[in-house]
Order: C-alpha cells, then sequence, then structure tokens
C-alpha cells in the first residue's frame, strides 16, 4: 500500500513509546494511517517489536523501532538521536505509553519493584518529554500525550506504586502544559479504563464480566477507542485543548 | 570569531529571537539577561522565556546548556553568556 500523503498527520513526525503491542501499537497504527512518520520503542521483546512493524508498513507509512528502557537517561538520548535520524528530524508527536505495573500490597512491597514502575512509569515520561522539547519549542509547536490510568485519580488496591506514577503523571502533564504553552506546544493525558489487550486476554470469564459490570457501557474498551482519543488531542482539532485528561473508560471514573 | 564580533551576534540572537522592543545595540553588556538584578534592572523576561533562548544559543552556537545550573551561569548577563560560549567552543 502506498503511504498517505494528505490528512492531518501527513508529514508528520510522531514517537510511541511502548509501541510495540497494545495500546501503543493500536495508536502507531492510527497515526501511520493518517500518514504520520512513525518512530516506536520497546524494552524487551524483539519480536513484537517487528511485528509491529510489519503491519506498521503495510500501510505504507514509514516505521522505526527502538529498544531502549526509558528509565534510563542515557539510553533515552541514544534513543531520540537514532529516532530522529530515521524519521527525519525533530519529533512532532511524542506519546508517553511505556508503561510497566507491579501487583503488591504496599506493606509487602519492595523498594526495587516501587523504583521500577516509577522509574518507568514516571521518570520515563519526563525525560521523554525533556528529550523532545527542543525541537518543540525551536518551531514553535507540538503535540505530548501521556497515557495515564484511573488508578491515578481513584487509586488502586496492590498497585500503589502504579496508582502514584499514574497520578504523578497527571500533575506532571499538567505542569508541562503550563510550562510550554507559550511556544503552541500541548500537553495532554488520555486516561483509558480497562483495555482489551493480550494483557487481559488470559483472564477469567467469570472475572472479565465481574470487570465489565463495574463499567456504566459494560464492556472493554478496544486498543482503537483508545488510540482514537490520543489522535484527537494529537490534531488539529485539539488545537486549544492542553493540560487536560481525556477519560477513556465508559464511565468508570466520570471525572 | 573575535569576542566583539560575538557579543554582536549575541544581542543580535537576543533581540531577534525573543522579540525585544529595541535596537541589539541598547542591550547593555552587564543586564541581567532573566529576572532583575540588584539594582532592578531587567529585560522582563522570565524563565520560561529562557527556554527559547538556550534553544536559541545552541542552535546558533553548537553549544550545550542542559540544565538550570548551566543556565544560570551561561544567561547571568550578556557577557557572561559571550564568555560561556567562548568558553565552550574552547573546551570542544
Amino acid at each position: 500500500m502506498s503511504a498517505v500523503t494528505t490528512g492531518p498527520f501527513a508529514g508528520r513526525r510522531v514517537v510511541v513509546t511502548g509501541g510495540s503491542r497494545g495500546i501503543g501499537r493500536a495508536t502507531a497504527l492510527a497515526f501511520a494511517r493518517e500518514g504520520a512518520t512513525v518512530g516506536i520503542t520497546y524494552a524487551q521483546r524483539r519480536e513484537d517489536a517487528e511485528e509491529a512493524l510489519a503491519v506498521l508498513a503495510a500501510t505504507g507509512a514509514s516505521a522505526h523501532a527502538v529498544q531502549a528502557d526509558v528509565a534510563d537517561a542515557t539510553q533515552v538520548t541514544r534513543m531520540f538521536d537514532e529516532l530522529r535520524a530515521a524519521l527525519g528530524g525533530h519529533v512532532d508527536v511524542l506519546v508517553n505509553n511505556a508503561a510497566v505495573t507491579h501487583d503488591a500490597l504496599l506493606m509487602m512491597l519492595t523498594e526495587s519493584a516501587w523504583d521500577r514502575v516509577l522509574d518507568t512509569d514516571l521518570k520515563g515520561a519526563y525525560l521523554c518529554c525533556r528529550a523532545v522539547l527542543r525541537g518543540m519549542i525551536a518551531v514553535h509547536g507540538g503535540r505530548i500525550v501521556n497515557v495515564t490510568s484511573p488508578a491515578g485519580f481513584l487509586g488502586k488496591e496492590g498497585a500503589a506504586s502504579y496508582a502514584a506514577a499514574k497520578g504523578g503523571l497527571v500533575a506532571l502533564t499538567k505542569s508541562l502544559a503550563r510550562e510550554v504553552a507559550r511556544f503552541g506546544i500541548t500537553v495532554n493525558a488520555v486516561s483509558p479504563g480497562l483495555v482489551d489487550t493480550q494483557i487481559l486476554s488470559g483472564m477469567a470469564a467469570e472475572r472479565r464480566r465481574e470487570l465489565e459490570r463495574q463499567i456504566p457501557l459494560g464492556r472493554l474498551a478496544t486498543p482503537d477507542e483508545v488510540a482514537a482519543a490520543i489522535l484527537f488531542l494529537a490534531g488539529p482539532a485539539a488545537a486549544y485543548v492542553t493540560g487536560t485528561t481525556l477519560h477513556v473508560d465508559g464511565g468508570l471514573t466520570m471525572l | 570569531m573575535d569576542r566583539e564580533a560575538l557579543r554582536t551576534e549575541v544581542k543580535q540572537l537576543i533581540v531577534s529571537g525573543l522579540r525585544l522592543p529595541f535596537p541589539p545595540a541598547d542591550l547593555r553588556d552587564d543586564i541581567s539577561i532573566f529576572g532583575e538584578d540588584a539594582g532592578g534592572n531587567g529585560l522582563g523576561l522570565d524563565s520560561i522565556d529562557a527556554l527559547e533562548l538556550v534553544v536559541l544559543v545552541e542552535e546558533r552556537f553548537h553549544v550545550s546548556i542542559p540544565d538550570e545550573e548551566v543556565g544560570k551561569r551561561a544567561f547571568a548577563s550578556v557577557s557572561a553568556l559571550v564568555d560561556f560560549i567562548l568558553q565552550e567552543r574552547g573546551a570542544a
């Protein structure tokens, strides 16, 4: 298929961290279908990244994958150097989606597990934002979308580190939005509720039905529905939206 | 580039890049670029304007201003910025 050369993201350079699977892959694919040049990052599973690249390439888009740990400043610097070279210039849109979680009650949570979650989910977003801002300020424009979670607003038992990181990401979103608004850069968040991804595919049917009963719209989200919200915030229709969170959660939080 | 030529170029960059309403020659060498000095003199620029100057200076003069500590030193005054650029180039 030939590349899309018109549309809101034609010629735009987009980076999606954690873009090899789930919401990240769906988002990268949605941008590719709209004509963007797409870079994805992944932590470990090369086979997932290669599969994602094949899917992206099928749209006709130019795509590139880089392996890196977003929690490591040196690796993030290398990652964006490589992405800028591969994509042909500064990053127009950054989607901070890479995240890990660790299930444990706080009293039993190890320090190393706490650090790993905060370092990836919150520090990782800081490092990636820092890496793209110079390019965005230079052209007086850019879009950053951070993927947060209802846990960041409501808390979640057994996931205090994840909830703290995602709540922190909301505060980072608002703070950075204020800092860079005068340069025409917007910073927003998307908060997906329960999404039907690989991670949930192994869940028992009864447990899944129980979760669905808690959602006013009565079902899980598809990754494409989350991607659509991210593309909205990264696109021209959201030019006057910054510092906010779009809740794509079927009414779970209603904030 | 000698110091005086660099000083002129730095002033031109600050005035044009930050859209200041006066000619570059009116920019004093010792004035605090961001905030105010002890005498209450300043350009009316804030720390967010400094982000743009970081980008402009890095691109034009191929130096690195990686963090707030270096930024405070580099942007203490026009003269300090000229010294910083010369020093960075010398070290390169």
